[in-house]
């Protein structure tokens, strides 16, 4: 709170031209609000008798924070689009760094320093999935369950979560929720953005109930016997939000094949347009989603992945018959729509798959869904923006609007389309090297291809890497610059890079 | 016949001039010079007033007249002429210009009052198509924006469909997504069923989609050389027009508008068509985009003088058939006799549509084939239609023919199995003796 009132005091020129106070007063109350959601692995706690405290203390703590934060601003009826980038970056950090407080109160032996429950917990809100957890076998269930539940709550958003059930948000929301959502532009399903977000949760929370059913059904009917109740739960929160956390130590590879088959189904599902399923399932228009492009190259892709892997597993004789369909599927599947499950240990196979699965990671699924990376939707445009280009090298006058879906995109969205692209490659390569430099002076076994794979895997919210940071490894052997790093990555790939840099520019503060 | 005349522009004084020697013209404009001049000329009665005004309509007699004919520059002006007339006199028949092809189509879809509706833009677009577009048609009209079409063919000796000409209907091998609404021989219609077959000297009446019309001039105009490359000089509301039903032909269009504002909004609106913003007489840029390699050119811009020199230009460069908008009467004959091929004055073509109409009046009609025999209706099937729900094989056979039915925007052309649905507009060819039984009957 002082530093607070002090950085109200150092930045207050004339010319400031964001209203912090009403930003930080906005970001208090989603704070208060979120803080409830520690509930729910406290609930679990005291299901399996394990101490609930840890829970109960993070969120009295959360609720203070946002609650003091709350009563030292002056709060407005309606953010600006200014403030809506300050409002979007700091509450996911906020809500990474309260996530983070369960897992230091908890008594374990893992996860017990300050920066490593950060990396776990802004891994969890992201829907990342990286995991800098050595032993899974010793968390507690409630701890477990708590990881889980954090990339449920990230996959959807925690605006559009506020924005569907908090009263406050009713006007200026728009503007927070596109910088939220993934994609280039969000596709209105109602005039009401409070219906439009209502209907997204709607669908995740279907989707998710399903899942669970099925999952369960499988354990309960004896087709998975490892199957329980709690697993299914904690599978089913990680597979909508394309999370990727899973309490198995082999990820999914510790299932049955039709519960691996299962999740093949709901990763695509969370990978494809929300709002284009919406369309096609409540509306009954399933043709718009045939019709789609992104969705149709969104399939091709996956289906190419799957290919090439299936050629190479099949022609090394890694693996054979239906073992070789499903973990070629699976993998690609799990990496591109950036949930980063594992049926198998991918570290293990030919360099080509793992090159294949690097370029699948930028990907990413489509616009309007959980999952992260470039996605398909912008490759798609940039593509087009690339035939345009060469068409006017030919014929300079001649003039052609972009359209996605018959829908022409106006070239201000174009722009930031590239502006996005590069922003990310280029990150992607500062990462890299970052990693990489870090990893040579602490002497660890990282190679170039690892350090992408690191940098990847974080900025497109992905989960695992190569090398020691593979999907049966952990990002524990990292140093706390190198987590600090990708930390950061997370962080950026969540919120799709833009709202954040763009608070580093002076022309943002600026009046 | 007694006929009010709103508005005396080019358009109003083209009809006075088509009509005034055997009805009797009231003429009604805000312009009290165009009037005077009017009146001079002909022997018509001319009221001074706004035709969007009941009080107006009144003073004209509109209750003791036959016709309302409202034809100012101004698309809701004659609109709401026309609709004020309606109550004002109901047994009155309306005919309104515009040029909004919206209008039109919201007419076409039967929710308009209006009985006529003439759009000067897709006059002058037709005038064009049946300079160049599907050959050996005798006539063309296009429903659903262009997405289905009705074509009549003359079947001569040249016709090369072995597969189709001479042999039974239900073994020929007709184009996909067409059918034979009418074969008319020897001035006797012939409802085609599956035993009748086509023979030379017939005349057809084709419904399908633009492919399948392109097919069936192929099929019976072989020899025909295809205009199948067309540049159109002016992205204005004409170009855009001419543009659209040459498209739905499947005829590739360059679009050449000057003003990059515009040039952008058209290419978003036509994505089928390319659009090059340049004033298009650089030289540059025709040798660049090989201009002079076009079959045909089109000079739609608003400037008669620009229309001018870029046609003569184009003719320069070796374009063999050019056709140009012109907007003053006189610039016709500048135009034909400095070369370009064909003149067209939209006001002209306006003016002979809505004769054309007040010499044969007939009612609610949206398109006649074959003078007056049979009619296209488009309908929008309502719910408690009893043919609603039921495939197309059980439907009555009455000699009217649903050639396509129009659903979500997208049309289809229906087989056996297809069910009609409420909602769905209907296109349905049909002798005009019928056509307000098969209206009832959706």
């Amino acid at each position: 709170v002082i530093a607070v009132a002090r950085l109200r005091r150092a930045v207050r020129p004339a010319s400031l031209g964001v209203e912090i106070g009403a930003a930080l007063n906005l970001v208090g109350a989603l704070l208060k609000w979120l803080s409830l959601s520690a509930l729910m692995p406290a609930a679990v706690a005291f299901g399996y008798g394990e101490p609930p405290w840890p829970f109960l203390a993070a969120g009295a703590i959360a609720a203070g924070v946002g609650w003091s934060l709350e009563a030292v601003t002056q709060g407005k009826e309606r953010v600006g689009a200014r403030e809506g980038f300050l409002v979007v970056s700091l509450i996911w950090l906020l809500a990474a760094a309260f996530g983070a407080l369960p897992y230091l109160f908890w008594d374990g032996s893992q996860l017990d320093r300050p920066l490593d429950a950060l990396f776990e917990s802004m891994s969890g809100f992201t829907t990342t999935g990286a995991s800098v957890v050595t032993d899974l076998t010793e968390l507690s269930r409630s701890i477990a369950i708590w990881r889980q539940f954090t990339q449920w709550l990230g996959g959807m958003g925690i605006i559009v979560l506020a924005l569907a059930i908090l009263p406050r948000l009713r006007v200026g929301g728009r503007q927070l929720m596109e910088s939220e959502l993934p994609g280039p532009e969000m596709e209105s399903l109602t005039t009401r953005i409070r219906d439009t977000a209502r209907r997204l949760w709607l669908i995740y929370l279907a989707l998710t109930a399903a899942e669970f059913v099925l999952l369960s059904a499988y354990g309960w009917s004896g087709a998975d016997a490892r199957m329980t109740p709690y697993q299914a739960i904690a599978h089913a929160f990680t597979t909508m939000p394309t999370g990727g956390f899973s309490p198995q130590a082999r990820s999914v590879g510790a299932f049955a094949a039709v519960t691996q088959w299962t999740i093949v189904v709901f990763m695509i599902l969370a990978g494809a347009n929300f709002a284009l399923m919406y369309r096609a399932v409540v509306r009954r228009a399933p043709r718009v989603a045939v019709r789609d492009g992104e969705f149709r190259l969104y399939l091709a892709l996956l289906l190419l992945g799957s290919l090439v892997l299936l050629a190479d597993l099949l022609g090394r004789g890694i693996y054979e018959g239906e073992a070789a369909v499903r973990h070629a599927v699976f993998q690609t599947v799990a990496i591109m729509t950036t949930t980063g499950y594992a049926s198998a240990d991918f570290t293990q196979w030919p360099v080509l798959a793992a090159v294949v699965l690097l370029a699948l990671m930028f990907a990413g699924g489509s616009a309007a869904s959980t999952a992260g990376s470039i996605k398909v939707v912008r490759h798609l445009l940039v593509g087009k923006l690339l035939r345009r280009e060469l068409d006017q090298t030919v014929h300079p006058e001649v003039v052609v609007p972009l359209r996605i879906a018959g829908t022409v995109v106006d070239e201000r969205t174009v722009r930031a389309v590239i502006a996005f692209v590069l922003l990310y490659v280029g990150l992607f390569a500062a990462g890299t090297m970052a990693l990489a430099l870090d990893a040579e002076r602490a002497g660890l076994p990282v190679s170039a291809l690892d350090a992408a794979f690191a940098a990847a895997t974080t900025l497109g919210n992905v989960g695992p890497a190569f090398g020691f940071a593979g999907p049966m490894g952990s990002f524990e052997p990292f140093t706390d610059v190198s987590a600090g790093t990708m930390i950061a990555l997370m962080w950026l790939g969540r919120l799709e890079v833009i709202p954040i840099v763009v608070l580093f520019t002076r022309r943002y503060w600026r009046a | 016949v007694r006929i009010v005349i709103v508005g005396a522009g080019q358009v109003g004084t083209t009809i006075v001039e088509a009509l005034h020697d055997e009805h009797e013209l009231v003429v009604v404009d805000l312009d009290t010079a165009r009037l005077a001049a009017l009146s001079y000329r002909y022997d018509v009665t001319t009221i001074e007033g706004n035709g969007a005004s009941r009080r107006t309509l009144q003073e004209a007699g509109i209750a003791q007249s036959d016709l309302l004919i409202a034809c100012t520059s101004r698309d809701e002006v004659n609109i709401i002429s026309a609709l004020f007339a309606r109550p004002l006199a109901p047994d009155t028949r309306t005919i309104a210009r515009t040029a909004n092809v919206e209008y039109l189509e919201v007419w076409q879809e039967r929710e308009l009052d209006v009985d006529f509706i003439v759009s000067s833009e897709l006059e002058t677009a037709y005038a064009v198509s049946r300079l160049i577009g599907v050959p050996a048609a005798r006539q063309t009209d296009v429903f659903a924006e262009g997405q289905v079409q009705i074509v009549e063919f003359d079947v001569e000796p040249g016709a090369r469909g072995e597969d189709v000409v001479g042999r039974l209907l239900r073994e020929a091998r007709i184009p996909p997504n067409s059918k034979v609404a009418s074969i008319i021989r020897g001035g006797q219609a012939i409802v085609p069923r599956g035993d009748q077959s086509i023979q030379v000297g017939d005349r057809i009446i084709i419904i399908g989609s633009p492919e399948a019309a392109r097919e069936w001039s192929a099929i019976l105009a072989p020899e025909t050389g295809r205009v199948d490359d067309v540049v159109i000089y002016g992205a204005g509301r004409t170009g855009v027009a001419i543009a659209r039903v040459l498209l739905a032909q499947q005829i590739r269009v360059r679009l050449i508008e000057a003003d990059p504002e515009r040039a952008r909004r058209v290419a978003e609106e036509l994505p089928d068509a390319r659009v090059f913003n340049a004033t298009g007489i650089d030289p540059d840029f025709i040798e660049r985009e090989r201009i002079g390699h076009t079959r045909a050119a089109i000079f739609a811009m608003r400037d008669d003088p620009k229309n001018h020199y870029a046609a003569t230009l184009a003719k320069l460069h070796g374009v063999p058939f050019t056709i140009a908008i012109v907007h003053d009467t006189i610039s016709m004959e500048v135009f034909e006799r400095a070369g370009t091929d064909v003149a067209i004055n939209p006001r002209l073509v306006t003016a002979e549509e809505i004769v054309r109409f007040a010499h044969d009046p007939r009612t609610q009609q949206v398109a006649m084939l074959e003078g007056d025999r049979y009619e296209i209706l488009d309908v929008t099937v309502r719910p408690e239609s009893r043919l609603v729900h039921r495939p197309f094989r059980e439907l009555p056979m009455t000699g009217s023919l649903i050639g396509a039915i129009v659903r979500d925007g997208e049309a289809i052309f229906p087989h056996g199995d297809d069910v009609l649905q409420p909602g769905d507009r209907a296109i349905i060819f049909t002798e005009s003796s019928r056509a307000s039984e098969v209206e009832r009957a959706l």
